[in-house]
């Protein structure tokens, strides 16, 4: 049996493992509520973006727009957004979503096809570095606080190399926010757009119609396509965000229940060895007693 | 009328209207209750929402200003019942 000092010592560290974890935890709680409203506040100009172009987009119109070209034949080249966290400590969070990416990128060069990584997040980054894997872009820079701008410097040069046909697709990996603790890693297809409720009941384009538009349909689609592509961007990054947190919150979480756990444990084993030691002493005095007499 | 002015990362204003001066992508434009429905591109500039004596300033940039009828779409022309909503949905917003 272990020495009580040293269970004592062990029961020391343990408990200021919990102390911060538990810190942790609390922390990822409080940043995962204003990254949750920052996922919901995100919602309406998404919504309207998406309304609109769903309005004003026709079929026809998809071979004048470059962001709507749907490539001829076989892809050649995808670029491929990997997001994931800069940080650790939230369980398989990160490694659910490189394992995604893997996926997507096994698929694609099974098709032929080339593969452009473009990494966000030092996960991500220091994963692809250890499997020798070169990327095209990579940023850390892109915190718990994702704004609009990053996205558009994300996704701009991406825009004008679909539209000069160097890229055939544009695909996004990451994480998607159904709730707190439900998170599944996602592979989204950015470019081409794929226009939001395709016009597929006709009312869409019929509403459209009776619009005073100015300057034109095709002026208005032009100017709000790479809005929605870079809102897209915007939406997979804030939701990465929030995700990230709930993961971290229900890991750290779990942390601190687990140390509570090996706390109890090992405060009872210190109890039975300072018992053992006092029986141990009783017995030793009582021993020397009896020796004395005879 | 109601209008909301959102941006890529927040709803920035929900509320109601006397009228409105956006500044379009070619020059002013002025929506007042009853307004057809109507969809223009956004240029940069000032916002003003009125409602009564107050104004409320934003500056924008970038984006769309949408009509939308009472009935919530178009085929109502006008109709000057104020019912109508006014979304503006722009790339970048500032309180000003």
């Amino acid at each position: 049996m272990a020495k009580p000092r040293e269970l004592r010592r062990r029961i020391k560290s343990v408990q200021s493992t919990r102390k911060i974890t538990k810190t942790m935890e609390l922390v990822a709680t409080s940043k995962l509520k204003r990254a949750q409203d920052r996922v919901i506040a995100a919602r309406p100009y998404a919504a309207a973006l998406a309304d609109v172009i769903g309005d004003l987009y026709a079929p026809e119109l998809a071979e004048r727009f470059p962001l709507l070209r749907q490539p001829a034949g076989k892809s050649r080249r995808v670029a491929l957004v990997v997001i994931t966290a800069n940080r650790g400590l939230c369980g398989a969070f990160n490694a659910n979503l490189i394992r995604e990416a893997r996926r997507r990128i096994e698929q694609l060069e099974a098709d032929g096809v080339g593969v452009d990584l473009h990494l966000i997040g030092k996960k991500g980054i220091t994963y692809f570095k250890f499997a020798k894997r070169p990327a095209v872009s990579q940023r850390t820079d892109i915190g718990d606080k994702p704004r609009a701008e990053h996205a558009a410097e994300i996704v701009g040069p991406l825009m004008t190399q679909f539209a000069s046909g160097a890229l055939d697709a544009v695909e996004v990996v990451f994480a998607q926010f159904k709730s707190a603790v439900s998170t599944p890693p996602t592979t989204l297809r950015v470019l081409p757009i794929a226009p939001p409720r395709a016009a597929e009941d006709g009312k869409g384009r019929q509403r459209a119609v009776n619009y005073i538009l100015k300057p034109s349909a095709e002026a208005i689609l032009e100017q709000l396509l790479p809005l929605y592509v870079r809102n897209q961007i915007y939406r997979a990054l804030v939701e990465t965000a929030a995700a990230f947190l709930g993961a971290q919150r229900t890991a750290m979480k779990n942390a601190t229940d687990n140390a509570g756990d090996i706390i109890e444990l090992l405060q009872r084993t210190y109890n039975r060895a300072r018992q053992a030691q006092i029986t141990q002493e009783l017995a030793e005095i009582v021993g020397g007693a009896e020796a004395l007499k005879g | 009328m109601h209008v909301t002015v959102v941006s890529p990362e927040q709803g920035v204003f929900d509320g109601s209207a006397d009228a409105i001066v956006a500044p379009a992508y070619d020059g002013q434009v002025g929506i007042l209750p009853g307004h057809a429905p109507f969809l223009t591109l956004l240029g940069t500039g000032v916002l003003q929402v009125r409602h009564g004596s107050a104004s409320t300033r934003f500056r924008v940039a970038g984006g769309f200003l949408q009509v939308v009828g009472a009935g919530g779409g178009g085929g109502g022309g006008g109709g000057g019942g104020g019912g109508e909503t006014v979304r503006i949905v722009a790339d970048r917003v500032e309180a000003s």
